[in-house]
């Protein structure tokens, strides 16, 4: 085939594929323009994930009729105009992209009244060219309505994820803005049902009350310390998430992803919360626009700074500062056993080392060679427990050390996977209701998908908008913060395909009411927890995988005190 | 600070206040026991910041003075004494207990009594005066019931009612109530509602073994710290700040079957029972039906099942319910009533526990659903 220019056209949804990924992008864009035209109300329709309807309502400054074809010329912009306005770009677009990409992708229309013109103008496109442009009234400010988004490229609509997954993305899209703006009033309708309103009064607390719900909203701790233009809000040590969903952060109020601020920010964590809890983070770094570099993808959502060191450390700075100035008092019931004797420490090292990775290594493989042939545990017999932690045994050959964590959880996971194949999950009911407050994203999960999780135990009951309440729960949970534990499976759920979610909800419930490390049991609450281990069909795993039991071998033992070779 | 004093009498008091001492803690002066002159006594205290014990022993007080010394090491080291005359000296300036018992000698390093943390003082407040089987008796009945877990920390205490010459205590944990009344010996003040830590009843529990006076009860006017006033002895908790739930709304007020059960037969029934249901999360099955009886039964996958029937007044319709077999044994073990009448609606409402002829104490406990 012989090299020629591209049509226009070609070239139009090839670029389209840069910023219009998903139907959340295209929302992203008219959020953006709307938010730059200076509007202080936006409400968002969407109906079918997105590609059957996104439709934007602003009250911003609108745009002249005489304008209206170029905005939709690509590389049009009323944002910046000259080379060196993209140095300092204040506005939130500037590529002049936006309008044509989604134009050559969907088919758009829009509405706008300019602030100083008596009457509107609406415009229908067709393959990105205006086809039917009329005079028309209405209100000051633009509705642009996106329709049968990628109609005409299938191989986008193919790779395109469940409509609940585009929902998702919606909704954290308009979740971030609205947090990113509190003074201004956002409404988004998904499949005509108001799944988020912020009140656009201008305080960040109130619109974290929407999408956070007011327990946690109230919980969160207000960043004073002004280090660095770092301002926002984040959680307290004691409030916490099992994923990194919760973390938003904003350069100059733009929503943007970068692993580097995520990790200062971890980091200012450190030792505060458990591993595998992360916090919850509403964070804006407010920095001279000639600092940083927005035009580094098409999307916006990457940037650079020109002092990176300096903005790792002023955020790590400021979420310490709040954290620390925070900490509440030290409590006696909470306290975690770092070490349960002092003498421990005092260990000769060689021994340390011999018991290192490297042996115990050996061992794991050895053990899950065994796994194929033998799922039958060796008798054992019960010497005691170390640490509060793991069970000491001795066994025919040698010492086993049990997990009783992960050997607690071996046991109830076949317990109540047994019990979901009966259909006889036990149920404990709950004396009073417990309100649940959930985010719009969870909202959705549960109501598309709440029957996974009534069918585990949890029964509940919608109580308004993005309100629950719960009235029983698996009976496993009985001494568990349970609101927490329901928050973290239907996380989890919300990142994998709906084939894992039974599964996953009895990892979790198991895990959950699994006894913890740390914990004294007495003689007999060993023997039953090794006799349980015994009659289950794999006790040599916990259900994440990890080995509830390492054997240390009579020869092996003999050869590290130098008995033997 | 030179004193004197009996084995017997520092031994036992040492053992009441380290039950204050915090055992794993960041502030390492709390592992430390405060003993201190006080006119002619001698004062231990221990604080983990949130029960503070003091406690008052007979001394000799050649000088007066005070220091913080290891709660365990002197503890361990009293208790190892023979029962003789222990005298006691710490020289001004050196922060080093010297110890002498018959043959026995000791130094200790102490830390300075000013850097103990201050045990809280409780002048004045709202009062009561309480008989101290009566309280004991009440504790045990619902400090059971109160939370493990902390996401609702008000939960996690007992609540107390003041109100004229009556203490109410409940204590729930989403799951169950416990309630029992009591008769206060002096009325209180004024109306007062506070949140005791469970832990900090459990400890007044144990101090109330050998009381026989009354036990005098302040709150203080902030209403965030609680003394109980013993013989030669005071604990001092702080309290749980917030609104503890409206219980009253959590007792159902109406039922359609009621059974009159002797305690110790259904003790035992479900005692069998439960060996059974061990193996689950306890389900116990209660089948009631009138003229015939409780039925009970439980049953482990692939190994057994029990059923046993005891005998019982019903009155009202048929009806079944479940419950964690835990939450029976808590009620069942400390009841102390020949009988008591156990009321149901549903299986899925709550079932009460009441006693027969008065009101003194109800226990509400939400069943478990289960295929019947």
């Amino acid at each position: 085939m012989a090299i020629q220019i591209l049509s226009p056209l070609v070239v139009s949804k090839i670029a389209a594929g840069e910023v219009v990924e998903r139907p959340a992008s295209v929302l992203k864009e008219l959020v953006e323009n709307s938010l730059d035209a200076g509007a202080n109300h936006i409400s968002v329709e969407v109906s079918g994930g997105g590609i059957q309807l996104i439709r934007v309502i602003d009250n911003g400054s609108g745009i002249p009729e005489d304008e209206l074809e170029i905005a939709f010329e690509r590389h049009a912009t009323s944002k910046i105009t000259s080379e060196s306005d993209i140095e300092g770009i204040l506005s939130l677009g500037f590529r002049g992209e936006a309008l044509p990409t989604i134009a050559s992708v969907a088919d758009v229309s829009m509405l706008t009244r300019y602030r100083d013109e008596v009457a509107g103008t609406s415009v229908i496109l067709e393959n990105g060219t205006i086809k039917n442009k009329k005079r028309q009234g209405c209100p000051q400010g633009t509705t642009v309505t996106v329709r049968n988004l990628f109609e005409n490229v299938p191989a986008r609509l193919k790779f395109l994820k469940s409509i609940a997954t585009e929902n998702s993305h919606i909704s954290q899209l308009v979740t971030q803005y609205s947090m990113a703006f509190p003074e201004v009033k956002f409404s988004l309708l998904m499949n005509e049902r108001i799944t988020l309103r912020t009140p656009g009064n201008g305080d960040l607390r109130d619109a974290l009350v929407e999408v956070y719900g007011l327990e946690t909203a109230q919980s969160m701790l207000e960043i004073t310390t002004n280090e660095g233009g770092v301002s926002g809000f984040i959680s307290p040590s004691s409030v916490s998430r099992s994923n990194r969903n919760y973390l938003s952060f904003f350069v100059n109020r733009r929503w943007i992803q970068n692993r580097m601020i995520s990790y200062a920010t971890e980091e200012a964590y450190q030792g505060m919360l458990m591993t595998g809890k992360h916090p919850i983070v509403v964070l804006n770094i407010a920095l001279p626009s000639g600092d940083i570099d927005v035009n580094v993808h098409p999307t916006k959502r990457e940037i650079k700074f020109r002092n990176e060191r300096d903005v790792f450390l002023a955020v790590q700075k400021a979420v310490r500062e709040t954290l620390v100035g925070y900490t509440p008092i030290p409590n006696m019931r909470v306290s975690t056993p770092l070490f349960t004797s002092p003498q421990l420490t005092t260990i000769p090292m060689p021994i340390k080392e011999n018991m290192g990775p490297s042996s115990s290594g050996t061992l794991l493989a050895r053990e899950s060679c065994q796994i194929e042939t033998t799922t039958q545990l060796p008798i054992l017999r019960l010497i005691g427990q170390l640490r509060n932690t793991y069970i000491i045994t001795e066994g025919p050959d040698g010492m086993y050390l049990i997990d009783q964590h992960a050997a607690h959880e071996r046991v109830l996971f076949e317990k109540i996977k047994e019990q979901q194949a009966k259909q006889s999950v036990e149920v404990q009911g709950l004396l009073e209701p417990i309100t649940i407050d959930v985010t719009a994203q969870r909202e959705d999960f549960l109501r598309s998908q709440g029957e996974v999780l009534s069918e585990a135990g949890f029964t509940l009951d919608r109580f308004g908008e993005r309100t629950y309440l719960l009235r029983a729960v698996p009976a496993v949970l009985h001494r568990q913060n349970i609101p927490q534990v329901l928050a973290e499976i239907i996380d989890s759920l919300g990142e994998l395909q709906s084939s894992d979610w039974r599964e996953r909800i009895v990892v979790s419930l198991a895990c959950h009411g699994a006894i913890r490390a740390g914990q004294t049991l007495n003689i007999q609450e060993m023997e039953e927890l090794m006799h349980q281990l015994e009659e289950t069909a794999l006790p040599r795993t916990c259900p994440h995988g990890r080995p509830t039991m390492i054997q240390f071998s009579v020869s092996q033992l003999e050869s590290e005190f130098g008995r033997r070779g | 600070m030179q004193v004197s004093c009996t084995q017997e009498n520092l031994s036992r008091g040492l053992g009441i206040v380290g039950r204050a001492v915090a055992t794993r803690t960041t502030l390492p002066i709390t592992n430390h026991v405060l003993i201190s002159t006080d006119n002619s006594r001698l004062r231990l205290s221990a604080t983990n910041l949130e029960i503070a014990i003091n406690c008052w022993i007979g001394t000799q007080v050649e000088e007066e003075g005070a220091i913080a010394i290891p709660s365990g090491l002197l503890t361990d080291f009293v208790n190892s004494l023979p029962s003789e005359n222990i005298d006691i000296k710490v020289a001004p300036q050196t922060q080093t207990m010297e110890i002498k018992c018959a043959k026995s000698e000791a130094r200790i390093s102490g830390q300075k009594a000013d850097e103990f943390p201050p045990i809280p003082r409780i002048g004045e407040g709202i009062t009561a005066k309480v008989d101290p089987r009566a309280l004991r008796n009440a504790i045990s009945q619902m400090v059971f019931a109160a939370a493990v877990d902390d996401s609702r920390p008000v939960l996690t205490g007992g609540y107390a009612q003041f109100s004229g010459d009556k203490l109410i205590l409940a204590a729930a944990d989403g799951f169950r109530l416990a309630v029992h009344n009591l008769g206060l010996v002096a009325p209180a003040g004024e109306e007062a509602g506070v949140i005791i830590p469970a832990r900090s009843l459990r400890e007044l529990d144990r101090l109330l073994r050998d009381q026989a006076d009354p036990v005098e009860i302040t709150i203080n006017p902030q209403r965030s710290q609680i003394l109980f006033r013993l013989k030669d002895v005071e604990i001092v908790s702080q309290l749980i700040q917030g609104n503890f739930p409206d219980y009253n709304q959590l007792i159902p007020q109406s039922h359609t079957t009621r059974a009159v059960i002797n305690v110790a037969e259904f003790l035992r029934a479900i005692k069998s029972a439960s060996v059974f249901a061990r193996d689950g999360s306890g389900i116990l099955k209660l089948m009631i039906t009138p003229g015939e009886g409780i039925q009970i039964s439980a049953r482990a996958e692939e190994v057994g099942d029990n059923e046993g029937t005891i005998d019982a007044e019903i009155e009202g319709q048929e009806a079944k319910i479940a419950f964690n077999s835990k939450y029976l044994m808590d009620i069942f073990t400390i009841l102390e009533d020949e009988k008591v009448a156990l009321e149901v609606t549903t299986p899925s409402s709550p079932g009460v526990f009441r006693p027969i002829g008065d009101d003194d104490w109800v226990q509400v406990v939400m069943p478990m659903f289960v295929q019947w």
